[in-house]
């Protein structure tokens, strides 16, 4: 275990050298955030809820989902990209998970993005929006396992369409694809609160409101204790549900690759 | 002219045939690209099932409105795609080849081939969008709105081409633009897909005099559809983006002629 997080902090430090990247990376983020501040400041026009939902739990809602998708953006590619340039025979001869060490890597990379990218975008934004604070101190860990959770279920679904590399010419259609259903389903271009019922009642059955609604629930206390051991539950069976699907995707994958020369 | 016209066809011909050589691929891609532009749409109709209006306007006029940024943007990537990519072409000494060759410059760069993926999916949209919407939202189409309708568009596509021939020409002095071209245009057309009045002065003010998207579909839409919101702003603005339009791209294509004389090659 140690030697995988010891992967998550070589790659948060590597990150650290690229400063011009994260001020600009701020940027990104505050000014995604601002179309849907602006759009839904209108949507509201000056009411103070819609269907007992106040217009600051909407700017929380944008700024955890919205933020953390943009902050939890990677390199798609990597996969088909160490297959396309055999690379991959590299990583097999490594003493390492390779899953778990991308995984490790990957959680490096994404905390560091919370930390030097949303967290700054949060806190400017608060200058402006109508944010509102976490529910309780006690709530500020819980969420934060709750995004830590999330995040492996985003991980896990990324995984299982890369590794669709092994059979297909090119992937990026299909992880295009993929990202536009889960920033609608997951809620990050709309706060679910304001999806029609039907879908926001199949929804339920999927992984989507997982990643970012169940962070922005906790952090808005909206669940009480029990509820939220229940949604931490549904995580971790998502997460070892996706997990069995990706391990059969890549054995079968690896299965069949061939890498020529070297 | 006709040799013009015969090179841009050559160029397509290769184009598409290479896109389209692993066809099933070329498909999903041109999908994909559809579909992530249509997911703020998608999101917004969502939206609009609960709220019915933003500012007035109910969803067929937004569609309406973002038909445009789309259909413009298609067409604007059939032209101007070595524009967008230029940084690439100075990097890896392509420029160099096209300084070579008996013809313009800028006439090479234009006719070289479109981002056919990138053409399909978004002109795509914007027509689906138009159709969509045209009847709906109550236009008596006559031979004048046609006429406006054709030179908006056109109108759009030279300011965005105008954009990129600005941004091309800074990449004579540094190679690495593709950052700046990332926030001042990509974040910038996020907010000019919605319409203009939601938003506050300042990002107004970028939207018109600075990187003025809002001649691309704002004033245009709202020549036809006259929504209150219009008020806020002077009548004439809906009748200048030609203008606009043109005089930004003689403006960027001075600088354009003007930067050249610093190009140095990268080598290789």
């Amino acid at each position: 275990m140690t030697r995988y997080l010891s992967f998550a902090a070589i790659k948060f430090r590597s990150k650290m050298a690229y400063r011009f990247d994260y001020v600009l990376g701020t940027l990104h983020t505050l000014l995604l955030f601002v179309v849907y501040w602006s759009i839904y400041k209108a949507l509201y026009g000056g009411a103070s809820e819609v269907d007992g939902v106040t217009f600051s739990m909407v700017t929380t809602s944008f700024i955890i989902s919205l933020g953390l998708s943009s902050a939890f953006e990677k390199n798609e590619m990597f996969l088909q990209d160490k297959i396309k340039q055999g690379t991959i025979a590299n990583e097999l001869l490594k003493p390492v998970n390779f899953k778990l060490r991308i995984l490790f890597e990957d959680m490096g990379e994404g905390s560091f993005n919370v930390v030097f990218n949303f967290l700054p975008t949060a806190v400017i934004a608060s200058f402006f929006a109508e944010l509102q604070a976490p529910c309780s101190v006690l709530h500020i860990p819980l969420c934060l396992v709750s995004v830590i959770l999330g995040y492996i279920v985003l991980w896990e679904i990324s995984f299982i369409v890369q590794s669709w590399s092994f059979t297909l010419f090119s992937v990026w259609g299909l992880i295009t694809i993929k990202n536009v259903i889960i920033n609608i389903l997951a809620g990050a271009y709309i706060p679910m609160w304001f999806m029609p019922d039907w879908l926001r009642n199949a929804i339920r059955w999927t992984p989507f409101d997982s990643i970012y609604f169940t962070p922005v629930q906790i952090y808005l206390g909206e669940l009480d204790g029990s509820e939220i051991a229940f949604h931490f539950a549904r995580q971790i069976f998502w997460i070892a549900v996706l997990w069995a699907v990706g391990e059969y995707f890549w054995r079968s994958g690896i299965k069949k690759l061939v890498v020529q020369g070297g | 002219m006709k040799d013009i016209l015969s090179l841009f066809f050559a160029y397509a011909k290769s184009g598409l045939k290479s896109r389209f050589q692993y066809r099933l691929d070329a498909i999903v891609a041109t999908l994909a690209v559809f579909l992530r532009e249509a997911g703020g749409i998608i999101a917004m109709y969502l939206a609009l099932l609960k709220f019915d209006t933003i500012n007035d306007w109910n969803i067929d006029e937004l569609l309406f409105l973002f038909s445009l940024i789309f259909i413009t943007y298609g067409i604007f990537i059939v032209f101007f795609m070595a524009l967008r990519d230029f940084p690439d072409w100075i990097r890896h000494g392509d420029f160099d080849r096209v300084m070579l060759r008996p013809r313009g410059l800028l006439t090479q760069l234009v006719l070289c081939g479109a981002d056919w993926l990138a053409a399909l999916g978004h002109g795509t949209l914007g027509i689906v969008l138009f159709v969509i919407s045209a009847n709906r939202v109550g236009i008596q189409w006559n031979f004048a709105m046609a006429v406006y309708y054709v030179v908006a568009v056109i109108s759009g596509v030279l300011i965005q081409g105008a954009v990129f021939l600005f941004f091309s020409a800074i990449s004579f002095y540094v190679v690495e633009t593709g950052r700046l071209k990332g926030i001042f245009y990509w974040n910038m057309r996020k907010f000019a897909i919605y319409p203009l009045s939601i938003y506050n002065k300042i990002i107004q003010s970028i939207l018109i005099f600075v990187m003025p998207f809002a001649f691309v579909n704002y004033f245009p839409a709202q020549f036809f559809l006259r929504k209150p919101d219009m008020a806020a702003y002077p009548e004439w603005m809906m009748y200048i983006s030609p203008v606009v339009g043109v005089t930004l791209y003689l403006l960027a294509y001075s600088f354009w002629l003007f930067s050249l004389r610093f190009y140095k090659s990268t080598g290789n």
